[in-house]
C-alpha cells in the first residue's frame, strides 16, 4: 500500500474527531441542546457545563455537538450531491457540441455570481432554514464540478490509450466510461475536499447573515454568529465553534493538500 | 487586440444580461406579495390595489423588467420599499465605507504578498518554509467570520486594544488615527485569506521564474541574488500575479459582506443584510446585479490586461 502524505493523515484526524464528536457527542452529553436550564444564563465553564450555557440558559456544549450535524450535512451529503449532478452535467456536455456551449453559457452565469452573492439570492427565494443551506450548497457545486470535469475530460480524451480504444472499435460512451472518466478522478477528489471546507464556509455565512438555520436549530455558524453578540458578558462562549469550524476545515485542506492539488502543492 | 475585445466583451455583456434576467425573475419568484405586506394586515383590497399600482406591480411581467433595466442604465436604481427612499442615496450612502474598507484590504492584501511571497520562493525546506506553508494553509481553510470573531475576543474583549466594530463617531475623515484604529481590525479580517492566496501564487510564479535559464545567467554574470529576485523574477511574475488578484475579486466581494456584518461597518455589505432581513428585495436586487457588474468587469479588465501584456491569449483560440 503506498504510504499517505503526512499532511492527508493529520487532516483525515481533524475532520474524523469532528465527525465522531457530530455522531456520538449528542448520544454522551447529559443535557439537551433546546432544554433551558433555570438560572443558568450565559454562565462560563464548570463540572456540570463544560463550555457555560448560551443567552438562552441552554447547555453550549449539547448544542454544540448537536450543530455539528448540520455541517456534516452539508459536507458529506450536499456537496457531494452537487458533485454527482455536475460530474453528470460536465460528462454529458462533452458527448454533444450544441449542448456544449448552451452548459458552459449556463455555468458561466452562475460562476458570474460571487459564491456567497449567489447564495444570498437563493436563500432570499426559498427562504432560511437547514434545507435551504443544502439546496445553496448543491447548486453552488454544480457549475464547479462541472467545469472541472469538462476540463479534466478533455484532456485526458488527448491521450493515446483513448485514441488506441478508439481505432479499436470502442464506442464514444463506452470509451468515456471505461477509460476517460476513471482517469479524471484525481482532481474531482481534491475539489471534493475543498468544496467539503467551502460548505462549512456558506453554512456559517448564511447564519451570519441571518439566512441559515432557524432558531432554536443549533449549527457551527448560528452559534459562533450567537456568541458575537454575548462576548462582553461569556467570551468564552465563542471559543467552541472557533475550535471546532478551525478543525474542520484546516481538516479539509490538509486532505486536499495531501491528495496532491497542483495550486497548493507549490507550497 | 480589437479582435480581441470584439471576441471577450460580448460574452461580457450577455452574461450581464442573463444574470440581470436570473436576479430579477428569483426576487419576482419570493413567496409573498410585497403590496400586501406593506399595507399590513388591517388595509383593504383597495389600498392594497393602490400600493400595488404604485410599485408597478400591475404590469406585466416583462414590462417591470424592462422598466427595472431602463433603470438601471440611466442611473435610476428604484426606491427601496421599506425606508422609502431613493436607493441610489443609500448605495452612495454604503460604497463610500465599502470602498475604504476594500481598499484598505487589497491594499494590505498586495503588501504582505509582496513581502512573503518572494521570501516564500526562496526559502526551501527550512523553518520559514514551514511556518510560511501553516500560515498560507490556515490563512486560505479558516471562513472570514471565524477569523472575524477571533480578533473580535482577542483584541476587543480579553486585551481591549480595538473597537469591536462600527465606524468613528466621527466620521472616516475626522481624524486618521481614529479611522485607522476601526478599520485595522475588519480591513486585516478582510485581507487575510486574499493575501494568503497572493502569497501563494506569486511564490510559485517565482519559483517556476527561478528555474529559468536567464537567472543562471544573470547570476553567472554576477548579479546578486537580491537584484535577480527583486528586479528580474518578480517583474516578470507580477502580470500573472495581477490576473490571480482579479480572481480573488469575488472572495474581497463575498467577504465584505461578512466583515460588514461582524463589524457593524456600514457599508453596502450590510445594506444587503439588512435588506434581506427585512425582505426588502428591490435593494438587494440592484446590491445582487451591482456586485454581479463589478465582478463581471473587473473580469473582463483582467482579461483585457493579460492579452495586451501576453501575446499568446490575445492571438489563441477561444479557450
Amino acid at each position: 500500500m503506498r504510504r499517505l502524505p503526512a499532511q492527508a493523515v493529520v487532516g483525515g484526524v481533524l475532520v474524523g474527531l469532528v465527525v465522531v464528536a457530530g455522531l456520538l457527542g449528542p448520544l454522551l452529553v447529559p443535557h439537551d441542546p433546546y432544554t433551558q436550564i433555570d438560572g443558568a444564563n450565559l454562565l462560563g465553564p464548570s463540572a456540570a457545563h463544560p463550555l457555560g450555557t448560551d443567552e438562552l440558559n441552554r447547555d453550549i456544549l449539547a448544542r454544540l455537538l448537536t450543530g455539528i450535524r448540520v455541517d456534516l450535512l452539508t459536507s458529506f451529503v450536499a456537496v457531494p450531491l452537487g458533485a454527482l449532478l455536475g460530474c453528470a452535467v460536465g460528462a454529458l456536455a462533452t458527448v454533444n457540441a450544441a449542448l456544449d456551449v448552451a452548459v458552459q453559457r449556463v455555468f458561466d452565469v452562475l460562476l458570474a455570481f460571487p459564491q456567497l452573492i449567489l447564495a444570498i439570492g437563493l436563500a432570499a427565494v426559498i427562504g432560511p432554514g437547514a434545507t435551504s443551506v443544502v439546496l445553496v450548497v448543491v447548486l453552488v457545486e454544480i457549475p464547479v464540478f462541472g467545469r472541472l470535469l469538462r476540463a479534466a475530460v478533455l484532456r485526458v480524451r488527448e491521450a493515446q490509450f483513448v485514441t488506441a480504444s478508439e481505432v479499436a472499435g470502442g464506442g464514444r460512451g463506452w470509451v468515456l466510461r471505461t477509460h476517460v472518466l476513471p482517469n479524471c478522478r484525481g482532481p474531482v477528489l481534491v475539489q471534493l475536499a475543498l468544496s467539503m471546507s467551502v460548505a462549512v464556509f456558506i453554512e456559517g455565512a448564511m447564519s451570519v447573515l441571518g439566512i441559515g438555520v432557524t432558531p432554536p436549530n443549533p449549527s457551527l455558524g448560528s452559534l459562533l454568529a450567537t456568541s458575537l453578540r454575548y462576548l462582553d458578558l461569556n467570551p468564552l462562549f465563542a471559543v467552541g465553534p472557533l475550535v471546532v469550524i478551525a478543525a474542520l476545515v484546516l481538516g479539509f485542506g490538509l486532505l486536499a493538500r495531501g491528495a496532491g492539488n497542483p495550486a497548493l502543492e507549490a507550497a | 487586440m480589437t479582435r480581441y475585445l470584439l471576441r471577450r466583451v460580448p460574452s461580457a455583456v450577455a452574461v450581464l444580461w442573463l444574470a440581470s434576467v436570473l436576479v430579477f425573475l428569483v426576487l419576482r419568484a419570493v413567496p409573498g406579495d410585497a403590496a400586501s405586506a406593506l399595507a399590513g394586515p388591517d388595509a383593504t383590497p383597495d389600498v392594497v390595489a393602490a400600493i400595488r399600482h404604485d410599485l408597478g406591480l400591475d404590469l406585466p411581467v416583462a414590462e417591470q423588467y424592462a422598466r427595472w433595466v431602463g433603470g438601471l442604465l440611466s442611473a435610476d436604481l428604484g426606491r427601496s420599499y421599506l425606508v422609502g427612499g431613493d436607493i441610489a442615496d443609500l448605495v452612495a450612502d454604503g460604497l463610500a465605507n465599502t470602498l475604504t474598507l476594500t481598499l484598505a484590504a487589497l491594499l494590505l492584501a498586495v503588501l504582505v504578498a509582496l513581502v512573503l511571497g518572494p521570501l516564500w520562493a526562496v526559502s526551501r525546506g527550512g523553518w520559514l518554509d514551514r511556518a510560511l506553508t501553516a500560515f498560507h494553509t490556515a490563512a486560505v481553510a479558516l471562513p472570514t467570520f471565524a477569523t472575524g470573531v477571533l480578533l473580535i475576543l482577542v483584541f476587543g474583549v480579553v486585551f481591549r486594544l480595538l473597537p469591536t466594530g462600527g465606524v468613528p463617531p466621527g466620521g472616516l475623515l475626522d481624524r486618521v488615527d481614529i479611522t485607522a484604529q476601526y478599520l485595522l481590525m475588519p480591513a486585516v479580517c478582510l485581507a487575510l485569506p486574499v493575501s494568503a492566496v497572493l502569497t501563494g501564487f506569486l511564490a510559485e510564479t517565482l519559483r517556476a521564474e527561478l528555474r529559468q535559464d536567464y537567472v543562471l545567467t544573470a547570476l553567472a554574470a554576477g548579479v546578486s541574488r537580491r537584484s535577480v529576485v527583486f528586479g528580474h523574477t518578480l517583474r516578470n511574475a507580477l502580470p500573472v500575479t495581477m490576473t490571480a488578484l482579479g480572481l480573488q475579486t469575488g472572495a474581497l466581494l463575498g467577504g465584505a459582506v461578512l466583515v460588514e456584518s461582524i463589524f457593524a461597518w456600514p457599508g453596502l455589505g450590510l445594506l444587503v443584510e439588512q435588506g434581506i432581513t427585512r425582505r426588502d428585495y428591490p435593494v438587494v436586487q440592484v446590491l445582487l446585479m451591482l456586485s454581479v457588474a463589478v465582478f463581471v468587469v473587473i473580469q473582463l479588465l483582467t482579461d483585457v490586461a493579460h492579452a495586451w501584456l501576453d501575446p499568446r491569449v490575445r492571438l489563441g483560440g477561444a479557450r
